[in-house]
C-alpha cells in the first residue's frame, strides 16, 4: 500500500531539486558556455495489492542539458570563417588606410619627381632645379621604403599573432585533453550520468578553440571527444594531445608557418584556412605580399627606366650620366631542405614581362619547373639554368651555380624586396644627364637646303658612339658616311650609325657634309631630360600596357577593392554567424521568463506536496484522535 | 523562435555598435568633404582620382613649363627686335657713304659707327637668359656663343635647338641657335651673288640683279664670269670656260644669260670681269666687318671708288638679307608664343575639367550625407528606445 507520506516526500524532494536545477539556470543565465539544464522526473514504482496498482510519488531520474550537437557543429564552423575573416579584415582595413597617407603620398611623391625633370628640362644648366631634382628622388625613394615598411611591420605583426594563437590553440587543447579525461571517468562514475558542468566547459572550449583555427570533432563511446585541424591533423586523440609548433618556412627564415607535432615537424600551414590563424596566413599570403611585390614592381619599373634613360645622356660635365637609383635585385631563396649548396641568381631582364608574383623553382627528374605560388600555375621556362643559356619567364633570367640535386626548390621572388631597398644614390646634381650623348650639325659651307635633326640614342653601349662621324652627300640622291659606300637618301629617313640614329630632310646638294659628334659642352641641351620627364606617360609594365604612375592607381584600386570585398564578406559573415549563434542560443540559453514560470510551477507543485503531506498528517491525526477515544 | 535575455543583450550592442560606427564614418565624411576616406569605400573613384591627381600634376607642369619657354622667346623676340634695329641703322648709313661726293673724313667716321652697330650686335648675340644662358649658343648654353675675329666674329655654340614640352606630345622650341639666326645668311639676293673682281680697272658697279628663271639657273652650277673683252663688249662664261653668251655693253646694261640678270653700271675697262657665283652662307658679323673693311680702305681714283661702291653694294644686299632672315626667325618665334598662348587656354580648361571631374568623384554630395546623417541619428535613438523600453520586461518583475 502506497503511503502518502512517501509519496509526498518523494515529491517534495523531487521539487526541490527541480526548484535548484531552476535557480542554476537563473544563476548561470550569463555564464559563457551554459547550457539550460532541466530535471528530469519519472514516477515512483508502481506498487502493487494484486487487485490495483498505485503510483509511489516521484523520483528525479536525472539532470539533462538543452543541447544540440548539431547546432554546436554550426556555430563552430560559422565562428571559424568568421575569425579567419575578421583576421583578414584587420590587415586589410590597415593597408587600406595606408590610402591617403603612405599610399597616396607615394603618387604624390612619383609625380613630383617627374615635374622636376621637367623642370630640370627647362632649365638644364641651373643647379638649383637639378639639386631640387635628386630631393625629389629622394624623397620618392623615402616613400617607396615607407610605404614597403609599414607593409613589413605587418607581416611581423603576423608572425608574432602566429606565435600567440599556437600558444592559445596548444593550451586549449591540453585543457580539453585533460576534461576528456575527467569525463571519461565521471562518466563512468555516474554509471552514465554525464557530468553536465564538464561537458558544458568542453563545448566552450571547442567553441574558443574554433575561433581560432577550424576544428572538426568526434566523440567516442565514452564521453572523449578528438580534435582535429587542418586536413584531420590530431590535436587531441582521447587523453592526448598533438601540440602545434611555429617553424620557419623552408625558404624565409624570418616567415613562421604551422606544424603539427614536433617529430613529424609536418607543415601544414596550407591546410589551415579558417579561424583566427587561417586568416592570418591568409593575409599575409593574399594581402600583404602580394601589396609589398606591387610596390616592388612599381619601384623597379621605376628604377630601371629612369637608370636606363640617365645612362642614354650626358652630364655636364659630358659624361654619360649616373644612375639615380638603385634597386634590389630578384630574391632567390634556397629551400632549408635542398641537400647541396646550390645557389640561384636572378635578373630582371624584361620589365613588360615582368609580375608581381613570387615563383618555385624546382629541379626533378633532370628538368626545371618554375610555378608560380599564388595559384600554382606552371610557368613555361627555357634555357638550361647556365650564365651561357640563363633559364628565362616572364621577364626573369635564372642562373644556377651548379646543376641542383633533384629534389631541390628554389622561391624566387622578382619584386618582394624591391620596394624595400629603392635608394636614391645619386648626390652629385651635375651627373644628371639632361642632355642627349650625340648632337647633329649641318655645314655652313652646304649649297643645299637639307637639315639635320638633333639625333638621339639607340645603343648606349656602343663604344663608338661619341666619335665624330661625316655624312657626306656624294650627289643629291647618295650619301656616304666616314666616307664608307654610297647610300641612298630619303628625305627624312633614319640613318643610323655608331649607336645613334639622326633624320636627314629637304634637299641636300652633292658635296654637302653634316657632322654628327659627341654633344659634351651641350650643356644646354634638354633632350635627355625631355625623354626621362615623359617616361611619366610611358607604358613599361604589363606588357606595355601600363605607365608607372597608372601602376600607383592600380595598386589603389585593387587594395580598395580587396579590402571591400573582405568587408563584404565578414560583414555577411556576421550575420550567418549571428543566426548560428541565435539557433545555438534557441536551444541552450536560459530565458528569464521561462525560469520564472517555471519557479512558479515548481513551487506550486512543492506547495501542493507539502499540502498533501499536511493532509496525509490530519488523516493519521484523526484516526489516532478516533482510537484515543 | 526562443530567444534568451542574454542574447539580446548582445545583439543589441553589437547592432548599436554598427550602428554608431557608420554614423561615425557619415560625420567623417562630412566633416573632411570627402565621398570616401579610404579606397575600399569606392575603390574605383579611388583609383581613378589618383590617375586624375597625376593628369591635373602634370597638366600644371606643362604650364610651368610653357611658362618657362614663353619667357625664353620673348627674350629672344626682344633680342632679335633690337638685331633688326641695328641692321636698319647700319643700311641707312651704307646708303650714306654708298655716295660719290662723301669726304674720306666722313667715311672713316661712318666706318666708326659700323663698328659700333658691329660691337652692339655682337652683344646681342650674346644675350642671356634669366638663367645665365646664352640664348644663341645651341645646347652649349654656357659658352659665350660669339667672340669677334678679323673676320667678323666665331661661332662658339653649336646647332642644336632645345624643346620644351607643353602638352602630352607636343614641344617647342625655346630658342634658335645663333649660327642659324646670325650665321647662315644668304650673300647676294638670296640665289646668287655677283661681285666685281678686285684687279678691275674700270669702273664698272654691279647694280640690280635678279632670277629670270630659276629652274635654268640651278640646272647649271651656278658660276659664271662676264668678261669685258672690250669696253663694249663682253662675253659669259661657264665655270668650264664655256661660252655661254656675249653681247654689248653700254653703261646700265641689263645682262641676262643662264636664267639669271645682271644690271652693269659705270664703264668697265678690257680685261674686267664680274663673277657671279650662287649665294653662300655668311656670317653677318663678316658682311659688317667687310664694311667696315672698305669703307676704312676707301680709295680716289676711279678703280678704287668702283670697289668701294661694290662692296657697300654687297653690303647692302647682304645686310637685307640679314633683315629678311632675322624677320623670318621672329616670325617663327611668334608662331610658336602663339601656339603656347593658345596652348595654355587648352590647359587652362583641361584643368577645370579635371578639378570638376576630380571633385565629382571626390566630394561629398552633402545633401545626400546629410540625410544618411539623420537617417542613422534616427535609426540609433530608435534602437536606444527600444533597448531601454524591453530591458524592463522580465516576468521577476511581477513575482
Amino acid at each position: 500500500m502506497p503511503d502518502v507520506f512517501g509519496i509526498s516526500v518523494s515529491a517534495l524532494q523531487a521539487f526541490q531539486a527541480a526548484i535548484a536545477v531552476t535557480s542554476n539556470n537563473v544563476a548561470n543565465a550569463s555564464t559563457p558556455g551554459y547550457d539550460r539544464e532541466r530535471v528530469n522526473l519519472t514516477e515512483g514504482v508502481p506498487q502493487s495489492n494484486g487487485a490495483v496498482s498505485m503510483g509511489s510519488g516521484v523520483m528525479v531520474s536525472g539532470i539533462g542539458r538543452s543541447y544540440s550537437q548539431a547546432a554546436a557543429n554550426q556555430l563552430n564552423t560559422s565562428q571559424s570563417s568568421l575569425g579567419q575573416l575578421t583576421a583578414l579584415q584587420s590587415y586589410s582595413t590597415q593597408i587600406d588606410n595606408l590610402f591617403g597617407t603612405t599610399i597616396g603620398g607615394l603618387s604624390t611623391s612619383l609625380q613630383n619627381f617627374y615635374s622636376a625633370f621637367s623642370d630640370v628640362a627647362n632649365a638644364p644648366t641651373s643647379t638649383a632645379s637639378r639639386q631640387a631634382l635628386l630631393g625629389k628622388a629622394q624623397s620618392l625613394a623615402n616613400s617607396f621604403q615607407n610605404a614597403s615598411s609599414e607593409l613589413n611591420n605587418l607581416n611581423t605583426d603576423v608572425n608574432s599573432r602566429i606565435t600567440a594563437d599556437v600558444t592559445q590553440i596548444n593550451s586549449i587543447a591540453s585543457a580539453i585533453t585533460t576534461l576528456n579525461k575527467q569525463i571519461v571517468v565521471g562518466t563512468a562514475q555516474g554509471g552514465g550520468q554525464v557530468p553536465n558542468e564538464l561537458l558544458d566547459q568542453r563545448d566552450q572550449l571547442v567553441s574558443n578553440l574554433s575561433q581560432l583555427v577550424g576544428v572538426s570533432t568526434t566523440t567516442d563511446s565514452n564521453g572523449a571527444l578528438n580534435v582535429f585541424v587542418g586536413n584531420g591533423q590530431p590535436l587531441v586523440l582521447q587523453g592526448q594531445t598533438t601540440a602545434l609548433t611555429t617553424v620557419p618556412n623552408q625558404f624565409n627564415a624570418s616567415q613562421l608557418e604551422i606544424s603539427s607535432g614536433p617529430l613529424n615537424g609536418n607543415v601544414i600551414s596550407s591546410s589551415l584556412t579558417s579561424g583566427d590563424l587561417g586568416g592570418l596566413l591568409a593575409a599575409r599570403a593574399q594581402v600583404i605580399s602580394p601589396a609589398l611585390n606591387q610596390l616592388g614592381q612599381v619601384a623597379t619599373a621605376l628604377s630601371n627606366t629612369v637608370n636606363s634613360q640617365q645612362a642614354q645622356g650626358l652630364d655636364l660635365s659630358g659624361q654619360f650620366g649616373a644612375a639615380i637609383f638603385s634597386v634590389g635585385a630578384p630574391q632567390a631563396a634556397s629551400s632549408s631542405k635542398n641537400t647541396d649548396a646550390t645557389t640561384a641568381s636572378v635578373t630582371v631582364s624584361g620589365l613588360g614581362a615582368l609580375t608581381a608574383n613570387d615563383y618555385v623553382l624546382a629541379y626533378n627528374a633532370g628538368a626545371y619547373s618554375l610555378t608560380r605560388t599564388s595559384d600554382g600555375g606552371s610557368v613555361p621556362l627555357s634555357g638550361t639554368g647556365t650564365a651561357g643559356n640563363p633559364l628565362t619567364a616572364d621577364g626573369l633570367s635564372i642562373v644556377l651555380s651548379a646543376t641542383p640535386a633533384a629534389g631541390d626548390q628554389f622561391l624566387i621572388q622578382p619584386t618582394a624586396a624591391a620596394a624595400s631597398s629603392l635608394k636614391a644614390v645619386l648626390s652629385d646634381p651635375s651627373k644628371i644627364a639632361a642632355a642627349g650623348a650625340v648632337q647633329a650639325a649641318a655645314s655652313n659651307g652646304n649649297a643645299g637646303g637639307g637639315t639635320i635633326s638633333s639625333g638621339t640614342t639607340l645603343n648606349a653601349a656602343n663604344p663608338n658612339l661619341l666619335s665624330p662621324v661625316t655624312i657626306q652627300f656624294t650627289s643629291p640622291t647618295t650619301y656616304s658616311i666616314n666616307g664608307g659606300a654610297n647610300q641612298a637618301y630619303t628625305s627624312g629617313g633614319n640613318i643610323a650609325f655608331n649607336g645613334w640614329q639622326v633624320q636627314i630632310s629637304g634637299s641636300p646638294a652633292n658635296g654637302d657634309i653634316f657632322t654628327v659628334k659627341s654633344n659634351a659642352g651641350g650643356t644646354g641641351d634638354n633632350r635627355n631630360a625631355l625623354a626621362s620627364a615623359s617616361q611619366q606617360s610611358v607604358a613599361v609594365l604589363a606588357g606595355g600596357t601600363i605607365t608607372v604612375t597608372g601602376a600607383v592607381s592600380a595598386l589603389i584600386t585593387g587594395l580598395g577593392s580587396q579590402a571591400q570585398q573582405i568587408n563584404t564578406a565578414q560583414t555577411a559573415q556576421t550575420a550567418v554567424n549571428n543566426q548560428a549563434l541565435s539557433s545555438v542560443q534557441s536551444i541552450t540559453g536560459v530565458n528569464l521568463d521561462e525560469e520564472a514560470a517555471k519557479l512558479l510551477q515548481w513551487q506550486q507543485a512543492y506547495q501542493a506536496a507539502a499540502q498533501a503531506l499536511v493532509i496525509g498528517n490530519s488523516l493519521f491525526t484523526s484516526l489516532i484522535n478516533a482510537v484515543n477515544k | 523562435m526562443r530567444v534568451t535575455q542574454t542574447f539580446n543583450q548582445t545583439q543589441f550592442l553589437s547592432a548599436i555598435a554598427t550602428l554608431e560606427s557608420n554614423l561615425s564614418q557619415t560625420q567623417n565624411q562630412i566633416s573632411s568633404n570627402k565621398a570616401f576616406t579610404s579606397a575600399s569605400q569606392d575603390p574605383t573613384a579611388a583609383g581613378a582620382v589618383n590617375n586624375y591627381n597625376q593628369a591635373l600634376a602634370q597638366n600644371q607642369q606643362y604650364a610651368t613649363n610653357a611658362g618657362s619657354a614663353q619667357t625664353r622667346l620673348s627674350t629672344e623676340d626682344n633680342a632679335l627686335s633690337q638685331v633688326q634695329s641695328q641692321l636698319q641703322s647700319l643700311r641707312d648709313l651704307a646708303l650714306q657713304a654708298n655716295n660719290s661726293t662723301i669726304s674720306s673724313q666722313n667715311r672713316t667716321s661712318i666706318a666708326a659707327q659700323a663698328t659700333q652697330i658691329q660691337n652692339s650686335l655682337l652683344a646681342l648675340a650674346n644675350t642671356q637668359d634669366g638663367n645665365g644662358e646664352f640664348l644663341f649658343g645651341g645646347f652649349s648654353t654656357q659658352t659665350q656663343p660669339f667672340t669677334l675675329s678679323a673676320s667678323g666674329a666665331a661661332y662658339n655654340g653649336d646647332q642644336g635647338q632645345r624643346q620644351v614640352q607643353i602638352a602630352a606630345g607636343q614641344t617647342v622650341a625655346d630658342g634658335d641657335n645663333g649660327n642659324t639666326v646670325f650665321g647662315q645668311v644668304k650673300t647676294g639676293n638670296g640665289t646668287f651673288a655677283a661681285s666685281a673682281t678686285s684687279t678691275n680697272t674700270g669702273s664698272g658697279i654691279v647694280g640690280a640683279t635678279k632670277v629670270s628663271n630659276a629652274a635654268l639657273y640651278t640646272a647649271g652650277n651656278g658660276t659664271y664670269a662676264i668678261n669685258f673683252t672690250a669696253p663694249g663688249t663682253y662675253e659669259v662664261r661657264d665655270s668650264t670656260n664655256t661660252l655661254v653668251s656675249t653681247g654689248s655693253y653700254t653703261d646700265g646694261t641689263t645682262i641676262s644669260f643662264a636664267g639669271v640678270q645682271v644690271t652693269l653700271n659705270g664703264a668697265p675697262a678690257t680685261g674686267d670681269s664680274f663673277a657671279v657665283a650662287p649665294s653662300a652662307n655668311q656670317s653677318i658679323f663678316t658682311t659688317v666687318q667687310n664694311l667696315v673693311t672698305a669703307l676704312q680702305a676707301g680709295g680716289s681714283s676711279a678703280a678704287a671708288t668702283a670697289q668701294l661702291n661694290n662692296s657697300i653694294g654687297s653690303a647692302i644686299n647682304n645686310i637685307d638679307q640679314a633683315l629678311s632672315q632675322t624677320s623670318n626667325v621672329r616670325a617663327s618665334v611668334g608662331a610658336r608664343l602663339n601656339t603656347i598662348t593658345s596652348q595654355q587656354s587648352v590647359s587652362g580648361s583641361q584643368q577645370v575639367q579635371l578639378e570638376t571631374t576630380i571633385s565629382s568623384l571626390q566630394s561629398l554630395d552633402y545633401a545626400r550625407a546629410i540625410t544618411t546623417l539623420t537617417q542613422q541619428n534616427t535609426t540609433l535613438s530608435a534602437a536606444l528606445q527600444a533597448y531601454t523600453l524591453t530591458q524592463g520586461l522580465t516576468l521577476f518583475k511581477y513575482l
